[in-house]
């Protein structure tokens, strides 16, 4: 990507004023962002379409471009990709881009060596369009007048591209050079401290270069030389320094595939990301107390970070077994939304056999089987006290199984009405065989 | 095979391991992880390890067929069961003590345990009016207790040697699921409701949280600064989405995010997504990096930081119910077993479940060192 000139800058959205790699993308971002109705998700292709189409179909008017930065936001200017950008914001871009490369070029820039001081700046920013730093924009090289004596280097500029892409891979190995290197980089020749550091820089460095060594022997070449070195070198830093503003291009793609199945939602991350406050603001509307707004079925639970309107969930209502929230686009994998999966599968006969009654007994003393037993012995001692009067009303759940002994050790005692008090309690021993018995034997026989 | 310290083969995403699953004829495990024995005859709906305090790695599990087991888990990744204890109803939280001799367990059965592993005796230390979904260890610098969430919409703090609760929190519904890392406490209920405590002192209530997904809470769990102290907590939701919200940072808003998973791709435009609930979710002790296990039975590892997803297992043909990381990070645990998620129609009890061992050690790194 990166070749010199590309109309001077990489495809920026300005709506919201993000980079893109391509134009096309670029595009697609519009789209899904900011020319998408918000009512029946239509994509439309321009500001004013949208405005129209939500006119014409829905009845609905706009004013202002969704998702835009404050400032940007005007429905009427027709902008598609990069046309139709007003002159004045693409100049208050390109100056924007520039101080910021240049910013950052500067901060590298800080090293005790004078000497590369004007070479530098202007070999550095020569370089800006490589692609290590998509996000520096563009600055013509035309414009860096320390260029000329690059070319001249020997093998320099076909050298040059090759060191970028190798770039990238070397910096997971940079940062124990890169320490170093800011301020080695530049004197390249005159100071070896990088020495370590440089031999990794090397392979990649265009034939021309000369280990840097022998440097003082050609002075003229040196000049040449180091006004290119320093700028390849640069590179490496630039993008470390950098590293978290091409982080997000590098990461989308690894951002969960949900992200690019979705139909909904073609855009990069950012649908993914969505801060909460964009969200909160539209989830607000449905203050949790409804409950209600939860059976409306539709759609999009997909595009849920986007619309809200559709208050997702699942109708509680019916639906067997699977939620359908189809949006035609997704469906959920759950059944119904008011209680979890497991107080569903809980009410189940099977899982509450032990559970109940009275007189269950101690549970799991019996069989269970090799490793086991648990259950103390400690016989009689079922926990009253604070227990007791929850029990009685148990629907669902069964009784209360009580069976297992009580509390710690130690303090047992104070229990001593144990049986007689509690009809549903039995203490160990005794343990009238109810109907419990049979199931819990056979769980236990389970292991 | 061994779990510690090597790396790990099963490392890229995907990349033979298809082919691999005509060994067993079967997706159960497509990762090829290692299997534990003796694994429960129900669902496991909750696995814990034990802490730093207990030399080796010990491995409860807490399942529908009322049982909590306990293996060893050994260097060479062989896994020894050692006990187990039963409650009269399924289990559904279990919980290591700090000093990894008592574990905790709560079950459907209305009653929390603490289990002695060194006597094999189990004791009820809790009760409630409904099933105990939730159970942690709270070690303050001046009490102990255990808090149990339960579906009888209370939390609430027990001293074992006390029938009595030394405090009864009510909650705004039935407790779903908690995370402690202390001095914070996280309790998401039904309805999407979602609190924070602080636990200095005594536990109390900080404040209400919107929580961000639109769907019910499943799984909750607290991460940390890089100071180790708990600043936030991811949430996972049944439709597939991870919430992290940030808690005490002053753009706490804007620092938090979701993010989808757990989906399955289905064709990009045509045919319909399905959505699968996040089942459960750990953070990785010494990365911080993010691990979830979702009803699509596939587990994932996530950069918070980085915004970034680390890896996507191959899926199992099970959805993975539970998952958990050792105390040093190198072992993650992960649970394959119906999780109803499909009503009980699908239910079939004779399918195994499985408790897979994977080495965690090189996976979740974050990217880029952060």
């Amino acid at each position: 990507m990166g070749r010199k000139k590309k109309k001077q800058l990489k495809p920026w959205c300005w709506y919201c004023n993000r980079d893109f790699d391509d134009e096309k993308i670029l595009i697609q971002h519009q789209k899904a962002k900011h020319f998408k109705c918000h009512i029946c998700h239509k994509k439309l292709y321009t500001g004013p379409g949208l405005a129209i189409h939500c006119m014409q179909v829905h009845k609905e008017t706009i004013d202002a471009v969704p998702n835009a930065i404050p400032g940007r936001t005007d429905i009427e200017l027709e902008i598609y990709g990069m046309e139709g950008i007003p002159e004045k914001d693409m100049d208050e871009r390109r100056r924007l881009l520039e101080q910021k490369t240049q910013e950052s070029q500067k901060k590298k820039q800080q090293d005790d060596s004078d000497e590369y001081d004007d070479d530098e700046s202007a070999a550095s920013t020569s370089f800006q369009p490589q692609p290590v730093q998509p996000q520096q924009g563009y600055i013509p090289p035309m414009a860096q007048p320390g260029l000329p004596p690059v070319p001249g280097a020997p093998g320099m500029p076909p050298g040059i591209p090759p060191l970028m892409p190798g770039v990238p891979p070397l910096m997971p190995g940079m940062p124990p050079v890169m320490p170093g290197m800011p301020p080695g980089m530049m004197p390249m020749g005159g100071m070896m401290p990088p020495g370590p550091g440089i031999p990794p820089l090397m392979p990649g460095m265009p034939p021309g270069m000369p280990p840097p060594v022998p440097r003082p022997g050609i002075p003229p070449m040196t000049q040449a030389q180091a006004v290119s070195a320093p700028g390849i070198l640069n590179r490496p830093p630039a993008p470390t320094a950098t590293v978290p503003a091409p982080q997000p291009p590098v990461t989308k793609p690894l951002f969960p595939s949900a992200g690019q199945a979705q139909a909904a939602v073609p855009g990069p991350v950012g649908t993914d990301f969505k801060p909460l406050n964009n969200t909160p603001a539209t989830t607000t509307e449905p203050p949790k107390p409804t409950f209600p707004a939860y059976t409306q079925s539709t759609a999009s639970t997909t595009s849920t970070t986007n619309s809200t309107a559709a208050k997702p969930a699942a109708s509680i209502t019916s639906k067997p077994a699977t939620l359908t929230t189809t949006s035609a686009t997704s469906k959920l994998i759950h059944p119904d939304e008011d209680i979890s999966l497991e107080e569903r599968r809980a009410q189940l006969p099977k899982y509450q056999r032990n559970l109940p009654r009275p007189g269950q007994a101690p549970i799991g003393n019996p069989p269970v089987g090799p490793i086991g037993g648990m259950m103390p012995p400690q016989p009689g001692i079922p926990q009253q006290q604070g227990m007791r009067p929850p029990m009685p009303p148990h629907g669902q759940y069964g009784g209360h199984h009580q069976g297992m002994p009580g509390f710690l050790p130690g303090a047992m005692p104070p229990y001593g009405q144990g049986p007689p008090m509690v009809p549903p309690y039995q203490g160990g021993p005794p343990r009238p065989p109810m109907g419990m018995r049979p199931p819990v034997m056979s769980q236990g026989g389970r292991y | 095979m061994s779990l510690f310290g090597t790396t790990s083969k099963f490392g890229s995403n995907g990349s033979s391991v298809g082919t691999f699953g005509s060994a067993a004829a079967d997706h159960h495990n497509p990762m090829k992880d290692i299997e534990v024995t003796s694994s429960p005859d129900d669902s496991i709906g909750c696995l814990s390890f034990s802490p730093a305090s207990l030399p080796g790695n010990f491995l409860v599990a807490g399942s529908w067929a009322n049982d909590v087991r306990c293996w060893e888990v050994q260097d060479n990744g062989q896994t020894v069961p050692k006990a187990q204890h039963i409650h009269a109803g399924p289990v559904l939280g279990v919980c290591w003590s700090d000093d990894g001799s008592k574990v905790f367990t709560a079950s459907c059965d209305k009653t929390a345990k603490m289990w002695d592993l060194n006597s094999n005796l189990a004791i009820q230390i809790a009760q409630h009016d409904a099933p105990i979904k939730t159970v942690h260890w709270i070690k303050a610098s001046n009490y102990r207790c255990v808090m149990t969430g339960s579906w009888d919409r209370t939390l609430k703090f027990w001293d074992t040697r006390s029938s009595n609760p030394v405090m009864a929190l009510q909650l705004p519904e039935r407790c779903y699921c908690a995370d402690v890392v202390y001095p914070m406490a996280v309790v998401a209920t039904a309805r999407r409701g979602l609190i924070v405590y602080q636990l200095e002192n005594q536990p109390s209530e900080v404040r209400r949280v919107e929580s961000s997904l639109k769907f019910q809470n499943r799984c909750v769990a607290i991460f940390k600064d890089k100071h180790h102290k708990p600043n936030g907590f991811a949430l996972g939701s049944i439709e597939g989405k991870i919430a992290f919200h940030y808690l005490n940072v002053p753009n706490s808003v804007k620092d938090s995010f979701t993010f989808k998973c757990h989906r399955s791709n289905r064709a990009n435009s045509s045919g319909s997504q399905d959505i699968y609930a996040v089942n459960g979710m750990a953070f990785h002790p010494i990365h911080g990096t993010l691990a979830t296990v979702g009803s699509d039975g596939r587990f994932n590892f996530w950069d918070k930081d980085g915004r970034a997803k680390l890896k996507t297992s191959e899926p199992l043909d099970q959805p993975i119910s539970a998952c958990c990381f050792n105390h040093n990070g190198n072992i993650f645990a992960y649970a394959s077993s119906y999780d109803w998620s499909k009503g009980h129609e699908f239910y079939n009890p004779k399918r195994k479940n499985y408790i897979f061992l994977r080495n965690a050690a090189e996976e979740l790194k974050p990217r880029n060192g952060k």
